[in-house]
């Protein structure tokens, strides 16, 4: 299959009054698997339909392979959807559901037969071919509107919060399937989803919505760790976030807060002094017993422990310094020192993790 | 979608909007015209206070609103208990009230009420009984009683029905919430349930006004004159098209039709609720208590009885050689149905090829207006829904005046032959006052069909029309089918534009015929006859139909509930 790279050039769309989506340039990869992440009503969905011609932009241009689809009705348009409620149809058999697209591009019967067998078979559902949608479960019922989609060898995949209508488990189960379907057909993948971690855990790239605007893209992890601004630093992940005045003082960037009064930051990276807020997540905060010696290098806090949730793999805090509620994320095995509620402790937080993000 | 809309739906929107205006539009509008204005044009109130000054048209208009009104009295009478028991309770009687629900939907009340008069008139079994051993009369059927008491023995079920629906359709966490923050009895049946029951109730009410206010066959039948729907048919067959009073009795008939429309509409507005969850469950049932199931039972056996008289005076007085002052026949016979194949089996087919052409166009229309109205952003497509489901509040005699002055001096094209007395006109009028609930149908089928059903089409490469066509219609087929089938049996029992608009009885269908055979005494039998005919086959009709509905509606129940 053809790889191809997908692009946005400046859409705008509006429904009445509302705006939908405001400048939107992107440009995807070919073979990439794209993830579109944002909070409902971001506007991630209809950038989708944008693609599939479902919804179409008042400005703006999308090509695809370097061509502009932007006139092309969606039926000639060879780009492969997988709906959120799968959509399959009640009154076809799984096998005429996979079989709806080759028939509309008149393939001949054998090789629309041979066709829908493979597609079935890459899915894993041969066995169901002549059931009923309603008969099968969940995730059988999303495995078909996949095969469905990629019977027709589509230059572009869509999914549309496809992992949504499952529970837990199957969730993590499938997300694997997906990533390792993409990888094995290598077709561009956009993918929407609300859930950050999905979002994070299997595409090469991610572009985060908010209000109808691209807020940041970039690879998991720089999106982890350089978040570009408050509200991407909180929407992926846990983060605390704290508002301030940075200055430069005697020998490192002073930091002043209501919150946490003065902090020095020794070893922050050149930043331009004024109004500011500092962000750190969780797992960057090492909690010890009040009486402890610190470790040379960190930025020191005493506090006390307010909360306590225990997750498993991890112990979260919550501990009152001055006049902050920092979180903090102590991992956890047996054996593990733990505290509780109303034991005094030290907070030590490591400089170099603390990223400053402008007002 | 991307388009608003494309040449083919516009033009297919004007043929509909073409075949309302001509049909509808425009003779509803001329019967209104001509109440408004004198012979020569000019606007006037004139006939509107000549109306008002004859004591009969007085009369007739308060006898119609009393008849309306009481008929919704005596049949929430009926209904209420009997939609209270399903709801509420486990017990065996679920299917028989359907059942109860749906028979006397099936025989309009003017073939059953000759039979009803022999049952329960002065000189009726009933009363006979009474007579012999207590000595003491029913007055069930003397004058507007008569009207009532087969009116709402007939129409009950609209409110039974619907209210049926109203109360499964809550969901028993709306209950079961109430009771956990301390509502129980009569206080969670006032406080929850019955305001949520409620839009059920008022939309079966305003229905069976309507037909009460629609029917003028049954009053006549029952000798019952006064009252506006007969005025009206009286005035224009007898003193003419042009006499204005007919006009001004039509238009009052419009208007309190619409008000009761536009009342229920306006008092449940914003409180249809369905609350039904993805997932919830209906009301919980309780066991009887022995009381209340001999209660119940009781009930259910009583109304069962009263529904059922209709159909069993009208077997036996098919079968009887003479019927009068008996409680029941003496002599039996098979004349009646002999008569009824030797003279009219015409009638039967008139009344299928009427019926299936309006039918037909019935759906075809409620597809296309359901289409255009919830799939394209067409200028107009919710006027086109408007108009179409407003013939609804149009009585059939009006419609009826409304083509014989609208069409008068119209010739059928080639011929000298006069548009009104071509046969095609009764089932233009069939079509148009059916299509109310065909489109309902259409609406509500498509409504189901989540739009990603036909996006997912389109993604896959099938055009417009090869949607239409491959996953559209399919889906909506059981709402075609519902609608066809309805619009089918109800216009086989039409009869109040069919009054008006039959001009040679060559041209009649069945349920004319029965209204023709009951004007004598002699022809009370094989009237009879051509009723029990008609009703056994709208019955098998319905049969089937639900038989073929319920099959489908099995097979996608499961991935309906997954949206």
């Amino acid at each position: 299959m053809a790889k191809v790279k997908v692009e946005f050039q400046d859409i705008a769309l509006a429904f009445g009054r509302t705006e939908v989506l405001r400048n939107i340039s992107l440009s995807i990869e070919p073979g990439e698997f794209f993830a579109l992440l944002g909070p409902s009503g971001s506007g991630k969905s209809t950038l989708l339909r944008v693609i599939a011609g479902f919804a179409q932009a008042q400005s703006g241009r999308v090509l695809v392979d370097g061509r502009d689809i932007s006139a092309v009705p969606p039926w000639k348009r060879d780009i492969g959807m997988v709906f959120q409620n799968y959509a399959l149809w009640p009154h076809m058999t799984v096998q005429d559901n996979v079989a709806f697209g080759l028939e509309e591009r008149k393939l001949p019967r054998n090789e629309v037969k041979h066709k829908v067998a493979a597609a079935l078979d890459l899915v894993g559902l041969a066995d169901f071919a002549a059931r009923r949608p309603s008969q099968l479960s969940g995730g059988q019922q999303q495995r078909v509107a996949l095969a469905r989609t990629i019977a027709i060898e589509p230059k572009v995949l869509l999914l549309d919060e496809p992992l949504s209508n499952l529970d837990a488990k199957l969730r993590v189960h499938m997300r694997a399937e997906l990533l390792a379907l993409q990888r094995k057909l290598g077709v561009t993948t956009i993918f929407v989803t609300h859930d950050q971690e999905e979002a994070l855990s299997i595409s090469d790239r991610v572009a985060v919505l908010d209000a109808g605007v691209i807020q940041q893209v970039g690879a998991p992890v720089e999106l982890f760790d350089h978040p570009a601004s408050r509200f991407i630093a909180s929407f992926v992940g846990t983060i605390n976030l704290f508002a301030g005045t940075l200055r430069v003082g005697a020998d490192a960037m002073v930091f002043e807060s209501e919150a946490l009064g003065t902090l020095a930051l020794p070893g922050l990276p050149a930043t331009a002094p004024g109004e500011v807020e500092i962000a750190f997540r969780p797992h960057v905060v090492a909690l010890m017993e009040a009486g402890a010696p610190v470790e040379r290098g960190l930025i020191r806090l005493d506090g006390c422990i307010t909360e306590r949730e225990f997750l498993g793999e991890f112990i979260r805090y919550t501990v009152r310094a001055g006049r902050a509620d920092i979180v903090a994320d102590q991992a956890h095995y047996t054996g593990a020192r733990s505290f509780v509620p109303g034991d005094s402790v030290k907070l030590g937080i490591q400089p170099g993790q603390i990223r400053v993000l402008a007002r | 979608m991307s388009r608003r809309y494309t040449f083919p739906q516009a033009a297919l929107a004007f043929v509909i909007a073409l075949f309302l205006l001509v049909f509808l539009v425009v003779p509803v509008l001329t019967v209104i015209f001509v109440a408004f204005t004198n012979s020569d044009g000019s606007l006037t109130l004139a006939h509107f206070r000549s109306f008002f000054q004859l004591t009969l048209m007085r009369e007739a208009f308060y006898n119609s609103l009393y008849v309306g009104g009481m008929s919704v009295v005596v049949s929430s009478f009926f209904a209420l208990p009997l939609a209270y028991f399903t709801a509420r309770f486990q017990f065996r009687g679920a299917l028989l009230v359907q059942t109860l629900g749906v028979l006397p939907l099936i025989m309009p009340p003017f073939v059953g009420a000759t039979a009803m008069q022999l049952l329960f008139g002065r000189s009726g079994s009933l009363n006979l009984i009474l007579g012999d051993w207590f000595d003491f009369n029913l007055p069930l059927m003397e004058g507007l009683n008569a009207v009532i008491f087969v009116e709402a023995l007939h129409y009950f079920p609209f409110i039974l029905l619907n209210l049926t629906v109203a109360l499964n359709n809550i969901d028993s966490a709306m209950e079961e919430s109430a009771q956990n923050l301390g509502a129980s009895g009569f206080r969670l049946f006032r406080r929850i349930v019955f305001p949520l029951a409620l839009p059920g109730y008022i939309a079966g009410a305003a229905l069976v006004f309507l037909k009460v206010f629609d029917d003028v066959a049954t009053p006549l039948v029952l000798n019952v004159t006064d009252i506006l729907a007969a005025q009206a048919y009286f005035r224009i067959t007898s003193i003419g098209i042009d006499d204005p009073i007919g006009y001004v009795a039509s238009v009052i008939m419009v208007i309190a039709s619409m008000a009761a429309l536009w009342g229920s509409t306006w008092v449940m507005r914003g409180k249809d609720y369905a609350t039904l969850q993805r997932g919830g469950s209906s009301l919980a049932t309780r066991k009887l208590g022995p009381w209340q199931a001999v209660f119940a039972y009781g009930w259910i056996a009583l109304v069962l009885l009263l529904v059922l008289s209709p159909h069993l005076g009208l077997a036996l007085l098919s079968f009887s050689k003479m019927w009068s002052f008996t409680v029941i026949p003496e002599t039996y016979t098979l004349d009646n149905y002999a008569a009824v194949f030797r003279d009219s089996p015409f009638m039967l087919w008139n009344s299928l090829l009427y019926c299936g052409i309006a039918a037909g166009l019935d759906v075809a229309i409620g597809t296309a207006i359901a289409y255009l109205m919830l799939r394209t952003k067409l200028p107009g497509r919710r006027l086109l829904d408007f108009v179409a489901s407003a013939a609804v509040a149009i009585p059939g005699i009006v419609l009826g005046i409304g083509y014989l002055r609208t069409f008068r001096g119209f010739n059928l094209p080639f011929t000298d032959l006069p548009f009104v007395s071509f046969w095609m006109i009764i089932a233009f009028a069939f079509t148009v006052r059916r299509l109310p609930y065909a489109l309902r149908s259409c609406v509500a089928s498509l409504q189901q069909v989540h739009i990603s059903m036909e996006e997912a089409a389109e993604n896959l490469g099938a055009n417009n029309r090869r949607t239409i066509f491959r996953i559209v219609v399919p889906l909506m087929a059981g709402g075609i089918l519902a609608g066809f089938v309805t619009s089918f049996l109800t216009a086989a029992v039409e009869i109040s534009a069919t009054l008006m608009l039959v001009s040679a009885t060559s041209d009649a269908p069945a349920s004319y015929g029965i209204y023709l055979y009951m004007q004598s005494i002699v022809g009370r039998g094989p009237g009879a006859a051509l009723g029990v005919i008609t009703v056994v086959l709208v019955g098998l009709g319905t049969y089937a139909s639900h038989r073929i509905m319920r099959a489908r509606s099995m097979r996608f129940e499961t991935l309906q509930a997954l949206k």
